[in-house]
Parts: C-alpha cells; structure tokens; sequence
C-alpha cells in the first residue's frame, strides 16, 4: 500500500473523528427507522391473523393504533437520521475545502505545481463531497444491519427453515442480479461518457459563436454537430439498453425468489408450523430484506469512492512546499536598493544587475524565458542556483517568503483578475493611493465605458475585459500595492499606442523616488526610464538610456524599435 | 470598448409559452409515434402482469385457510415464476424502447437548437449577452437530456404502477379503492407543498454551489497572484463565506426533503389503515375473503415506493419543463434573413458612407466615417480604447447593422449581398481566440470543409505554426481545446489566422488578433498575421506602430471619428496626433 493511501486513511478517519457525535446519533436513529419500516409488513399480517380473522373490533383498534405508534416512531427517527447524517456529510466537506484552499495558498506554494486549477477545485468540491458523503452514507449502512439483525430474528422466530431460506437466499439473489447487470453496466459506463459529448461539443461550438460567424462556417459547424448528436444519441440508446436489461434482470430474479419463498411458506403454513399471518409476514419481510442489503451494497462503493478521493485529497495536503521559506524580517520601510551579484538560475546567466533605491529602470530581453526565469528569482518563487539577490544589502533567499514579497512586488503581465469589481480589485492592492494608481494606469477611462463605472463585477478571469482593459486594471492593482520595489512585466502589450504613451508617464510619476523596474520591450515604457539594461542570451550585453542604446546599439533597435 | 456601451437591461432571448412549448413536443414526438405506441404497450403489459403477484399470493393464502393439499400449490407458485420472468422481460424491453424514444427526441431537439443557435444574428446574441446562450446550451439541453434520461422511465414506470395497482385494488373490490383514495388529498397537499418550495430552494443550492466552484477556480487559478498581493486570508474567508453559504442551504433542502417524507408517511398510515378497517368490514360482512383482503393491503404497501418516486420527479418535471421552454424560446426565433437571389461581391472594395452607429439611440459611438479600402489595400486602424475601433470592424464584417450610412463590398450594400455571402466576402477575426475542442485538423476544417491534408499544412506554414502543430504529440490529429491539449495564447491565434488562410476571403478584418501574447509574441504574430493578409483587402486594429508603419494606409479614429487619413510618412509630415503619437514612441530613434 502506497503511502498517498495511508494519509487518505488518516484523511478520512480525521473526518469521520471530527463528525462523531452526528455519525453515532445518525446511526442510531436510521436503525430505528429500519426496524419500524420492517415492522410495517409484520403488523399488517398481525392484524389480518387477530383482528381481520377473528372479527374482534377492539383487536382491530388496539393493533392499528400500534401501527400508528411504528409509524410515527419510523417517520420521526428517518427525519433526524437524514438530518444529522447530511450535516455531518455537508460539515466533512466544508472543512476538507478550506484546508486544501488554505494549502494552496500557502505562501511557500507546490500544491498547484502539475495540478491545473480545475483539478485543484474538483479535488475540493468533488473529491470533498466524496469523503463528506462516507460521513452521510455510513449511518445508513449501520442501520442496514441493525435492520438485517431485526428482521432476521423475526423470521428465525416464524420458521426456521423459512427463516433461513430467505436470509440465506437474498444475498445470492442480489448477488445474481448484479452478475446479469455488471457486464451490460460496464458496457454503458463508456457510452455514457459518449452520450454526455453532445452536450460538451455544442457549448463549445456557441462558445466559439464568433469565431464561426467570423468565418461563415455556421453551416459547417452545424453538420458537424449533428453528427456527433447521433453519435451520442446512439450511444446513449445503447446506455438505455443496458439499464433496461440489469431492471428487468432485478425483476424476474426477485419475482421468482419471491415464488419460492411463498412455496415454502405456504406448504409449512398448510402443515400447520406457522400461521397465515406468519406466512403473510414472511412474504413481506422477504421482500423487505431486499433494501437493506441493496444499502450495503451503495455504502460500500460510497466508502470505497470515498477512500479514493480521500487519497487524492491527502495528496495535494502533503505536497511538499516549492520554496524553502527564510526566517530573516526587513526593516519596516525598505530602501529598495536592488542588486543581482553573478546569479545563475535556470536561464538566467552570471547575471549582475543594480538598482539604485529610487530608481525607475528598464530591462529589455531578447528570450522571454529568461525573463520568465528573472521574474521568478525577485519574485522568491525561485532561488539563485549560485550569486544572490540582495535587497537592501540583505539576501533575499534568507527573507522570510511574506515579508519579501512584500518589499519586491512582481507584476505579471498574464496577472489574475478576480471575479470581483474592478474597484476591489484594484484595492487588492492596497487602499491607500487606489486612485492616483488607477488614474495612472488609466482604469478611469476603462471604468467610463463600463455598465457600472468601477462597480462592475468582472468576469471569470477578467474576461469581460479586452486584453487591454485587463492590463490597466492589473497594473492598477500593482501600483496601489505601493511597494518598496516594484516590477512590472510588460505591463501594456495590449494596450492600444495612444494609451501606452499616457501609461508611461504615469508610472514614471507616481512611482518617482520609489525602486521600479520594467521588464519590456515597449519603446514607449523604456523611453521614461533612467537606464536601460538589454539582456541577450540569458547576461546583461549592454546598458544606458533608452536614447542611447536606441543610437548607437543595432540589437537594442531589432529588440525595440521593430 | 464593446461589450460596454450597451443599454443597461438586456434584451434577453425569448421563453417560449407553455402552449409552443407543448407543440414544440407534439412535433418532436410526431416521428416516433409508432415507437412511442409500442413502448407504451409494453411497459403497461410489463406492469399489469406484474400486479397478478398479489392476488395470486392471495390465492395462496386462501388455499391455505381451505386447508388444501400442498399439491394445490404448484398451479399458483409456478404463475407467480412466470409472472416474474414475463414482467422481467417487459420491463427490459419497456425501458430500452422508452430510453430510445427520449433520446430520439433529445437528439432533435439539441440539433435544432444547435442549428438554429448558430444562425441567430450575432448582433441579437450580443444584445442579449452571449452568457445566456451559453446558459441555454449548456444548463438547459444537460436538465432536460438528465431527466429524459434518468427521471422519465422511473416516473413513467412508477405511474403505471400506481394507476394499474389502484385499478387492481378495484378489481379486488370497489371499496378498497376508495379507502386507498382516502391518502390522495395528503399526497396531492404534500406534493404542492413541496414543489412550490423544492424549486426555488434547489435553485439557490445549485448557485451557491456554483459560486462555491467560482471562488475556488478563480482563486486557484489566481493563486500566484493571491500570494504576491498576500490575499490567502481575504479569500479563504470569502470561499468559507460561499461554502457556508451552500451548506446551509443543502441543509435546508434536506429539511424539506424529510418535510416531504413525514407527510408522505402520514399519507401512507391513512391509506394502510383505511385498507385494513375496509377488509375488517368486508370479511366480516362476507363480502371477500381474507385472501383478498391480504393482497388489497400488499397492493397498498407496494405502492409506498412508486409514489415515492413518483412525487420526488415531480420537480425534476418541472424545472426540466422550464429548461425546455428556453430552449423552445430559441429554435422559434427567425434565422437570419437571406435574400432571394445570391449576389457575388464584383472585387474586394469595401466603401463606408456616412456611417453611423449608436448602441443606445441618441448616443452615437461612431459618427460620419467615411472609409474607401481599395482591393488589397491594408490599412491600420489607430485610436485610443473606446474610440470606437471594434464598432467599426463590426460593422465592416456586416456583424452590427449600422444606424446610418451604407457599406457596399464590391459595389453591393451588406444587405443586398445577405449575411452568407457577405461572410465569404469579409472575414472577421476578432478579440476571442477559440479553439474548438476535438482534433486540431477538425478545427482548421471548420474554415474549409474538403480540405486536404496538404491544404492544412500550407495554411499552418503560412502562418508559422506547422512546426509546432506537427511537434503535438498526434500531430494534426491531436485533441485540442477544453479536455484537450491546451495551446498557448500564440497558438490559439495562428490557429485563427491558418483558419483565414483557408477560408481564403478575399476581404480580412483583423482586430486585436496579437494582442494578449506579450511583447516576444506579438513580433512573431506580426509576423503571421502579415502573411495570412497577403492578396487581401484588409483593415488591421493596430497595438503596434509597426503595423501602422507597414500598412499602406493608416486611419487614426478619436471619439467615434476618423481625424486623420494618410500612409505612414504622409502623416509624420501632416504633424497631427499620429505624428504626436510616433515621436513619443520612437523618441529614442534619434530623430
């Protein structure tokens, strides 16, 4: 057994601790409602055998009100059973959620690391639910036994053999049944899974509206998707099949189990072992028998479904962080003086840089992996392989991860905008200079052409937004964060010329006297800075201000200026 | 820019009345009415022969209470076996022809939607906000094909049963159907009861867990974000917030769920009771015998179940009833209009007429334009966000109609020419990069219906992107899009721009097609893009001023206006905003 088993074990046993109480009464209660439903039939037969036979009207009353009192006592403990077993479920889930959220945001990261975002949220809804669900199921499960014990003393206590017959005669049935159903079952697993595409490919396709209208490929698209509708129709005929078969199967098996059970019965009861009630009785706990194992059966994939989630859940709680984390704190307002002593980390090569405190510097790079791999080392989502970024003169791989990121802000320019009001997530940054920051980035235009100004809510990933408009409101966000070093990379790509130019003057203003660095290669950007440094092949190969290099460095021209 | 400037409420697509809703059936079901007959009969069949069960077990008791013989046994256990093996049987057969039948009529149903989807005028799915078509497709079609496929044959199975079992009691005696009758009114009350609360509250789960799934993607997928602004505890509160939200709510569903059950069970206790009071009196009476009225109590703890699962698919019945009334409210609408006769555009001039357009009347975003693209001429369209650039490129491709002026492609106004031919003529490729999902060749094929392997390939050198496409791991075979190999930004684009190369249009409008793939992409979709446009007529929203330097022509647009007109160097010397805008970005050209 692999060790990723072992924690969804502990995982899961976690859970149903922590859910005890409600588990426990839970149990408790549906065994009650399992006894009173298998009560039902034996009184029906207790009143045709003492009152219905013999006449007597106060027999008829006194057993009838008996049954009321089984039917209150069964309607009551299956209302508080289900209750108690659906919170304990509900309740697993919900914490199970907010751990694996608090251990993918943990700032030493790893967790999302060969997990895409989907996968992460399948694991804390679906996978959650799954473990929440052995917490729901197993009450139930509990009483499935409490009701096979009940009832097969009640039959013991009729007959013997009829007794023994029918306990030891349900589970081959339901056994039988499984085995007629299980190959046609699996068959439609697979083409249920084909009859489910229909759906997928046509919200696909009106996703695609435009690009379709864009190209009049409608009538295309159209013969395509019929074909693939009868594909999944077929599929899904064939599903219907299989169904069909596995029903009817459960139908004639326990029929004729059924006729046997009435054979036995009835030829005991005309040699006089049992009584008519007692045969009726037996017929209907016969058939009542069926549901208490059919529940074992669905507790059992439950906890075995559940066992497996658990697992995947284990998985993304154990993962190791990327980054090892420092203990060192900085001074509560940092310089920002910058510099790259001879750092080597994946694409990035002997790499010196300085930044004096205050400064607003350009790096233009010819590769964006290296950029990818500079970003990522003032980030602290990556530690120099040899050399060291200082700040301050304090090297910022001993920085405790919070604090350092704090002082080095990396804006990204695919950064994620949140499903929340363009101004909530600019304050996300921080409250103080939300407004100069959003005038400087321009989000104040942005904002006129929207329905709500800086109210409007966003759309997944900003996608309300063209890729412009989602820059600005970005850059907004990084500026108001007002940190003591901020980097931005290529912060305007989609961001229209005319824009652009404003935008650089507007970072340039209201970052003066703060440390600033532009990773790009926009002309309009580096034109504003102090100093230029262009980066080819992973080093520093030339630095001076954006005039100079653009006179007098032919490679500098190619990077920038075409 | 788009998507903006338009009026507050939205006119959403129609829902269609209950009454074309249940044409909208009738028509659906009128192709498959000899298998709607024959599924019907069977599964009628199925259940009657499986309600002989009672009364033959009944027999059995009378024959033990006649004290027969156990010889006698064998005529009636060996109809209940074969009553099984023929309702078993039925049953199967029932089911597959009932499966086939709705699948038959979901199948038509999402391909006419589908169909009908497509052809809507853009225009019209833009007003209404494209989020409700997707709504439709995707929550709609998926309820109604779940309850057909799920929810139908147990209902229809569990109604047979109840009205077949209530006509058996009857037969047995009239009188026991009345005292079964006596739970109906609590049954009918609880099931009033429930749906009217069931549906709205469900509805509400159903948000909230979809808010819950929301905050998580959007967090998860944020997270390096999340960690550089040190936002872990503003959204481990929120999703705690939205988690408990729906937890609650799941509660609540459950307490009403058991509401539904106690009632029920009331409901079952009165029926039970006025079964067995009946069969007191009558036997006492002498009317039946204990036999029967052991099966007529048997028939009545039987029907516990179908009536069970018949009033739980109640509100399943209903929201899918809903779902099919939006869908209906779609496949009514008229397509786009054609004209009688198809027009053929003469060349690949596109010429714009004091044009004009408003989202909102009286407020217009683009006014006076007067455009002439000569065949092959390229032309970059400059302009700040919100001038109104993407307006303009919609207009063009005939997407938006305008509010004033005409646009004539090669001598024919857009709506002479109809929307079809006026698509073969101008192409436009705008701000959404879709990959379809499925293979990457079926993809490209979207563009082109016959083209051959070599035509994919040339189409995909053209742009830049064979070497990659061929580097997938099944080269242009393999899945991409969602479930798929997911492409990068850069890709999804060539991929739209190999698609203008083999619909081959002589008129192109590119908008925004470089846009979202940082400064290294860009240059290499620059690229593509110059060669995707070779030989066409075509008008490219500029991000780069090296596309305006390229272009043959550059119009600049300022507040829905054009204000200059002119070849790159035409307007450096006219000294307005372009050469403004050029000095700035080129400052460091040395003059």
């Amino acid at each position: 057994m692999s060790s990723d088993e072992g924690s969804g074990k502990a995982v899961l046993r976690q859970s149903l601790t922590d859910e005890r109480r409600r588990v426990a009464g839970a149990s408790a209660l549906a065994a009650g409602h399992q006894a009173g439903e298998a009560l039902v039939p034996v009184l029906i037969g207790v009143v045709i055998d003492r009152a219905i036979a013999t006449g007597a009207v106060p027999s008829l009353v006194g057993w009838l009100g008996l049954l009321a009192a089984v039917f209150v006592g069964l309607s009551f403990s299956f209302r508080f059973a289900l209750r108690a077993a659906e919170r304990a479920a509900e309740r697993v889930a919900h914490e199970l959620r907010l751990r694996l959220t608090r251990r993918v945001l943990d700032p030493q990261g790893g967790a999302e690391k060969e997990r895409l975002p989907g996968e992460l949220v399948n694991i804390a809804t679906g996978d959650a639910k799954r473990v929440g669900a052995v917490a729901g199921t197993l009450p139930f499960g509990v009483a499935a036994v409490a009701a096979l014990l009940v009832s097969g003393v009640l039959l013991l206590r009729i007959s013997l053999p009829l007794g023994l017959l029918i306990l030891l005669g349900v589970p081959p049935v339901l056994w039988l049944t499984h085995l007629l159903g299980k190959p046609l079952e699996q068959r439609s697993e697979g083409e249920q899974e084909r009859a489910a595409r229909a759906s997928g490919v046509a919200a696909d396709l009106i996703a695609g509206l435009r690009v379709l209208k864009g190209l009049g490929a409608e009538r295309t698209a159209v013969d395509r998707y019929r074909g693939t509708s009868q594909e999944s129709r077929a599929a899904a005929v064939r599903a219907t099949r299989a169904h069909g078969w596995h029903d009817g199967a459960v139908v004639a098996v326990t029929g004729v189990f059924l006729a046997l059970v009435a054979l036995v019965g009835a030829y005991l009861a005309m040699r006089g072992a049992i009584s008519i009630g007692q045969l009726v009785a037996a017929v209907g706990l016969a058939q009542f028998l069926l549901t208490p194992f059919q529940v074992l059966t669905w507790v059992n994939g439950e906890v075995a479904q559940g066992r497996a989630s658990a697992g995947r859940i284990a998985a993304v709680l154990a993962t190791p962080p990327a980054m090892p984390n420092g203990s060192r704190d900085l001074a509560d307002t940092p310089r920002g003086e910058l510099r790259l002593a001879a750092v080597t980390a994946g694409r990035v090569r002997d790499f010196d840089l300085e930044v004096p405190a205050g400064g607003l510097v350009g790096v233009a790079i010819t590769d964006s992996g290296v950029a990818t791999d500079l970003l990522a080392l003032l980030a602290r989502t990556a530690n120099p392989d040899s050399g060291a970024v200082r700040l301050d003169g304090q090297d910022l791989s001993t920085l405790d991860i919070t604090a350092a990121r704090r002082a080095v802000l990396v804006a990204d320019h695919d950064a994620h905008l949140f499903e929340e009001t363009v101004a909530e997530n600019v304050l996300a940054g921080g409250a103080a200079g939300h407004e100069r920051a959003m005038a400087a980035a321009t989000v104040d235009q942005v904002a006129q052409t929207l329905p709500d100004g800086t109210g409007t809510v966003l759309a997944e990933r900003g996608s309300s937004l063209s890729g412009g408009q989602r820059q600005r409101v970005a850059l907004a966000r990084a500026l108001a964060a007002d940190p003591a070093v901020l980097v931005l990379h290529d912060p305007t790509t989609a961001v229209d010329p005319v824009t652009e130019a404003r935008i650089a003057d507007g970072i340039a203003e209201l970052r003066a006297g703060r440390t600033t660095v532009l990773v790009t290669t926009s002309p309009a950007l580096l034109a504003t800075t102090d100093m230029v440094h262009l980066v080819d092949g992973g080093r520093i190969v030339a630095a001076g201000t954006h005039h100079e290099l653009a006179a007098a460095n032919a490679d500098y021209r190619s990077v920038v200026l075409t | 820019m788009m998507a903006t400037t338009e009026a507050p409420t939205r006119p959403l697509l129609p829902i269609a009345s209950g009454k074309r809703t249940l044409a909208t059936v009738r028509a659906l079901l009128r192709p498959n009415r000899g298998l709607a007959v024959i599924a019907m009969i069977t599964l009628v069949g199925a259940t009657a022969v499986s309600l002989l069960t009672a009364p033959i077990l009944g027999r059995i008791v009378d024959l033990v209470v006649a004290g027969e013989t156990p010889d006698s046994l064998v005529v009636p256990v060996g109809l209940l076996a074969g009553v099984a093996l023929v309702a078993g049987v039925g049953t199967a057969i029932g089911v597959a022809l009932v499966g086939r039948l709705g699948e038959n009529m979901v199948a038509a149903l999402r391909e006419r939607f589908v169909e009908r989807a497509l052809r809507l005028p853009l225009e019209r799915v833009e007003q209404a906000g494209s989020g409700d078509l997707t709504s439709r497709v995707t929550s709609d079609v998926t309820m109604v094909t779940k309850v057909v496929r799920d929810a139908l044959p147990h209902f229809l199975r569990s109604a047979l049963m109840i009205v077949l079992t209530l006509g058996g009691l009857a037969i047995l005696d009239w009188r026991f159907l009345l005292a079964a009758l006596l739970s109906m009114p609590i049954q009918l009350h609880t099931v009033r009861w429930y749906v009217g609360r069931a549906i709205p509250l469900y509805a509400a789960h159903r948000e909230a867990v979809g808010t819950v799934h929301h905050r998580l993607l959007d967090t998860a997928g944020g997270a390096p974000t999340v960690r550089a602004f040190h936002l872990a505890d503003s959204h481990t509160g929120k999703i705690r917030q939205a988690s408990e939200t729906a937890l609650e709510l799941a509660l609540r569903g459950i307490r009403l769920l058991t509401g539904f059950f106690a009632r029920l069970n009331l409901a079952e206790y009165v029926g039970l009771t006025a079964v067995l009071a009946t069969g007191f009196w009558l036997v006492n009476a002498d009317a039946v015998t204990i036999g029967t009225t052991t099966a007529a109590a048997l028939y009545f703890h039987n029907l516990f179940n179908p009536i069970n699962t018949a009033l739980m698919l109640v509100d399943d019945a209903q929201s899918a009833g809903a779902s099919l009334a939006r869908l209906v409210g779609v496949t009514d609408l008229a397509p786009e209009p054609e004209p009688g006769k198809e027009h053929v555009a003469s060349d690949a001039a596109v010429k714009a007429t004091a044009l004009r357009y408003a989202f909102v009347p009286g407020h217009d975003v683009l006014r006076d334009i007067d455009l002439d693209l000569q065949p092959g001429e390229r032309v970059a369209l400059i302009g700040a966000s919100g001038a109104g650039k993407t307006t303009l490129a919609k207009l063009l491709a005939g997407v938006h109609t305008p509010t004033g002026g005409s646009i004539t492609v090669g001598g024919l106004r857009l709506d002479e020419l109809g929307p079809a031919a006026a698509r073969r003529a101008v192409a436009l490729i705008s701000q959404e990069v879709h990959v379809f999902a499925g293979p990457l060749a079926d993809d490209l094929r979207l563009a082109k219906q016959d083209a051959t392997d070599e035509e994919l390939r040339g189409a995909l050198a053209t742009v830049g992107a064979l070497d990659w496409a061929c580097a997938l791991s099944d080269g242009l075979a393999t899945v991409v899009g969602t479930g798929g190999h997911k492409l990068t930004a850069t890709q999804a684009q060539q991929l739209a721009l190999a698609r203008l190369v083999l619909a081959d249009p002589p008129i192109a409008i590119l908008d925004e097609a470089t846009a979202d793939a940082g400064s290294a992409g860009s240059r290499e979709l620059e690229a593509s893009a110059d060669a995707a446009l070779s030989g066409r007529t075509a008008l490219v929203v500029a991000h780069r001023l090296t596309q305006a330097v390229n272009a043959d022509r550059v119009i600049v647009l300022d507040n829905g206006r054009i204000i200059e007109s002119g070849s790159h160097t035409q307007l450096l010397d006219a000294g307005g905003h372009y050469a403004e805008l050029w000095r700035a970005w080129s400052a460091g050209r040395g003059g």
